[in-house]
């Protein structure tokens, strides 16, 4: 469950590339931007995607999200209780306001996807996520090690 | 005046060594775990491992850099990216690999079997301890070591599991100095692992 230097190295490029096109052309979107699509490889019957999607200029909300590799796909939160100990609760959906940003990252918000394929450090997956106004659109997810989703290397 | 000057210039270029070596990962002697204001000595509790047999946590990690996490199966955002990390840090120090115990607590025994318990860890390295036990053995697990009792409720859509999110660490000494709170960083893990190893048993 090692990814190489190279392909982090690949994957930071990749994000580093889409944040520049978002940078470039800032203001003019139609529809949210997400980058950095990644899924932990599965540990277990289940799976956690998390992005970053930068809003446009209209308030928007992922009311669902899909994919071939999972018998279907949950909205999460992780939160932290007052004595330390952390919850993982079902949430209908999330909300992208006009020109923020919604980020799904370990420990945080999370699609889960419920029931997920052998996934392998590597592959990719296509996830489908449709939004109120925006619609549907299909991203691509990176499958990484769980110790490389938070995206410290 | 100049003496002063030299002082300054001298201090400021301690500083910017000490930031670069923070940088380059490399051990710095402290840990940057969250350090416990007075250390803790190793609970002792008995639980199953995922062979059937009955494990003694204080007498099996006797002398040995142990880490240990209650967490269970279905949890695929942080309890995953703890084991991860840890085993990261083995893959690239193998002597610390022999050297420690990692021992890792299923606090859902109603859902996840020992079988489940053994594959789930061998997604990490396959020297990883799994255990489980009764509810009521687990709670005497989690109070003998100072973490709040995990909670289950709900069923189906609203089942959730409370459980604490940190590693507990304990030095080769038997001593527990930090824990490790989710949000840990991988050269966190890798300082503090080889730190922690050092405090060998008089
Ligand atoms: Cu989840």
């Amino acid at each position: 469950m090692r990814i190489t230097v190279s392909r982090n190295a690949r994957a930071l490029l990749a994000s580093l590339l889409v944040l520049s096109l978002v940078a470039a052309c800032g203001g003019n979107e139609s529809q949210p931007n997400v980058a950095q699509v990644r899924v932990g490889a599965p540990t277990g019957p289940n799976a956690a995607v998390y992005f970053m999607a930068r809003g446009y200029d209209e308030d928007d909300v992922l009311v669902s999200a899909s994919t071939d590799v999972a018998g279907s796909v949950e909205f999460h939160e992780t939160t932290t209780n007052d004595d330390g100990t952390m919850t993982m609760q079902p949430l209908p959906s999330f909300s992208l306001p006009a020109g923020g940003e919604l980020i799904l990252e370990p420990g945080g918000r999370h699609l889960m996807l419920i029931g997920v394929d052998d996934l392998k450090v590597g592959d990719t997956i296509d996830v489908t996520l449709t939004w109120q106004n925006a619609g549907e659109m299909t991203v691509e997810a990176v499958v990484v090690d769980p110790a490389d989703t938070m995206g410290d290397g | 005046m100049f003496a002063n000057k030299t002082t300054r210039l001298l201090l400021l270029l301690v500083a910017v060594v000490v930031l670069a070596a923070c940088r380059s990962g490399t051990s710095t002697g402290e840990l940057q775990g969250t350090v416990l204001d007075v250390p803790q000595e190793k609970g002792s509790f008995v639980l199953t491992d995922t062979e059937g047999a009955p494990y003694d946590f204080a007498s099996e990690t006797e002398d040995s850099l142990t880490l240990l996490y209650f967490g269970y199966l279905e949890c695929p955002d942080i309890c995953p990216v703890h084991l991860a990390q840890i085993a990261e840090v083995f893959d690239q120090h193998s002597d610390l690999a022999r050297e420690a115990k990692v021992v890792f607590v299923s606090v859902d025994p109603d859902l996840d079997t020992l079988e489940e318990i053994r594959e789930f860890l061998d997604n990490f390295d396959s020297r990883f301890v799994g255990l489980t036990g009764t509810h009521e053995e687990l709670a005497a697990a989690q109070e003998a070591v100072g973490v709040p009792p995990a909670r289950i409720f709900g069923e189906g859509d609203e089942y959730t599991v409370d459980h604490a999110g940190w590693v507990i660490a304990y030095a080769p000494d038997g001593l527990s100095y930090s824990i490790y709170p989710f949000g840990t960083r991988q050269t966190q893990w890798t300082n503090d692992l080889q730190v922690l190893a050092a405090l060998e048993s008089e």
